[in-house]
């Protein structure tokens, strides 16, 4: 069996900031939203002050489909943490979303084997309820291509 | 041309005896490694009128004492109480690589004549990596949740890109690792004595897939110690000189909290490379010995890499078949590196560069070194190259 057992875990739990509040908003309803500056239409993540492309501020948060590929990934065998030893070995993923190239977002991959965990397969996001305030963007094997 | 070429040399090396728990203070270790750098010179604590450190503790969650985590600038001064002290800097970027090229400006300012650079690292008690607690904070919120701890994860990910995208197997990463310990069974000053086996390497447990246990440096209490001085003034010291001929330092980095994409890396190793080239007037090929930083073994690759000793996709092809030996066409971290010597970062790299070009290295000499390269830390992490020359130009 090569399916990470994630039922033990105990996740550190994200505390949104004046920058990445409105990241977290959009998590909590299930839409996936990346700041995106309104000079050069860049998408950006995790979300900063100025456009890391134009240098523009003028950056506000946008939906985006939420499909992509594995940009790269680990398998994690250590077990430094021990919030995460249950889960040991688990893919610990990058993706690039088609709609925002160069914005990198971690995740895990969820409901697949960790060994489908390869540079190039196809994602699309869930998402994973925390608490009632936070919601994680998560990532499995993408069901629907896009277009279809 | 760099106008300052081979106008700074490196003169005397020293070591604390590394240790893998913090058993002695790590003031200790440096005040050791400074006063055995200081000796190896032929010069007196007095001499020295110039100081520089990059002290910064890469595990994270442990608390910075002076003294005892760090070793700052402040701690040093209060330690030596120099008499003749001009200047001194603590460098917060780019690593000690930094502190080494901030030194060599005082002295071609003329503001110091003798200047010491330290590095010391401290392994603390329990994990060395600590994660946040329960709430992940900053940068952190975006990786920490997914279980994404210190940087080994983040070296491990661009390593499965790169292993990938370049169709190339991990397996090959044996010869390095192998060939390192070799190397570094002839520095006396090593922290592991013992050989490592190709089936060691293959057999290793995984810690962070594709890096096994034998791919990340191993982490000790231990610091080491280089004087710089005036080529004129270093002429008439004790051990022959390396003159340092041209340097560089990393111009490309991420916002905080920016997963850095390998293309990033690649770009950082190219700026600082190519600035030690163009100062320097040597490329690649004209280069006869070269360590290149490797807290953990993948960062090898992105240096060869970047630093143009071959194409992109090919250094785990380019350092087989025995190029990487004493005797081959580019001997490499011939004092074993961190693989070997524990994790002391960069200084130990630039103090082989030293040796190898002075003709010091002992039983690890490459035979008729002139051009000796240096990337003190990896483009991944905060990027500086050197190159030091046993003959001025």
């Amino acid at each position: 069996m090569t399916m990470s057992d994630w039922s033990k875990v105990t996740r550190p739990v994200p505390v949104p900031n004046e920058w990445t509040k409105p990241f977290w908003d959009a998590a909590k309803q299930g839409v996936l939203a990346l700041q995106r500056c309104q000079a050069c239409k860049h998408f950006q993540h995790p979300p900063y002050a100025t456009c890391v492309n134009c240098i523009s501020t003028d950056l506000r948060f946008e939906p985006v489909a939420g499909h992509g590929a594995i940009y790269a990934y680990t398998i994690m065998y250590h077990t430094g943490d021990k919030r995460f030893a249950a889960a040991v070995p688990y893919a610990s993923i990058i993706v690039e979303l088609d709609d925002a190239p160069g914005a990198l977002l971690a995740a895990n991959l969820l409901e697949a084997p960790y060994t489908e965990a390869k540079v190039g397969r196809r994602v699309e996001v869930m998402f994973e309820k925390l608490n009632e305030e936070i919601t994680l963007p998560q990532f499995r094997l993408a069901r629907t291509e896009v277009g279809a | 041309m760099w106008e300052n070429r081979c106008k700074i040399a490196v003169s005397g090396v020293g070591y604390s005896q590394a240790t893998r728990s913090a058993e002695t203070p790590l003031a200790a270790h440096a005040l050791h490694a400074v006063k055995a750098a200081v000796e190896d010179s032929g010069l007196q604590m007095p001499d020295i009128d110039g100081l520089a450190t990059y002290p910064e503790l890469p595990a994270t969650g442990h608390a910075t004492v002076d003294g005892i985590s760090i070793v700052s600038v402040n701690c040093m001064m209060a330690m030596l109480k120099l008499p003749n002290l001009t200047w001194h800097i603590q460098t917060g970027s780019v690593n000690i690589g930094g502190a080494v090229q901030q030194a060599t400006n005082a002295l071609l300012a003329g503001v110091c004549k003798y200047a010491v650079v330290w590095r010391a690292m401290h392994n603390p008690r329990g994990t060395y990596q600590n994660l946040p607690g329960a709430q992940a904070t900053g940068p952190l919120q975006f990786t920490a949740p997914y279980g994404f701890g210190g940087p080994g994860q983040f070296h491990a990910v661009a390593y499965a890109r790169w292993l990938e995208r370049h169709n190339q197997q991990r397996e090959k990463m044996a010869t390095l690792t192998v060939t390192q310990r070799k190397h570094g069974l002839k520095n006396p000053h090593a922290f592991f004595k013992v050989p490592l086996t190709r089936e060691d390497y293959l057999n290793s447990r995984m810690v962070a897939h594709p890096l096994c246990l034998y791919d990340c440096d191993i982490p000790v209490q231990g610091a080491v110690a280089i004087v710089l001085t005036t080529a004129d003034r270093a002429r008439d010291l004790k051990p022959r000189p390396a003159y340092l001929a041209g340097y560089g330092q990393r111009l490309h980095f991420e916002v905080a909290g920016r997963i850095p994409s390998l293309s990033n890396y690649m770009e950082g190793g190219r700026s600082s490379a190519q600035l030690t080239w163009s100062r320097s007037g040597f490329t690649p090929k004209d280069v006869d010995v070269a360590q290149i930083y490797d807290g953990f073994s993948s960062s090898v690759i992105y240096g060869l890499e970047s630093y143009g000793f071959c194409k992109e996709g090919e250094a785990l092809d380019f350092i087989q078949g025995g190029r990487i030996e004493l005797d081959g066409d580019l001997p490499l971290n011939t004092f074993g590196g961190s693989l070997s010597t524990g994790r002391i970062h960069g200084l130990w790299h630039i103090i082989e560069g030293v040796l190898q070009a002075s003709g010091r290295a002992g039983e690890r000499q490459v035979k008729d070194v002139n051009v000796s390269f240096v990337g003190a830390s990896a483009p991944i992490v905060e990027g500086t190259t050197f190159i030091f020359v046993k003959e001025p130009y």
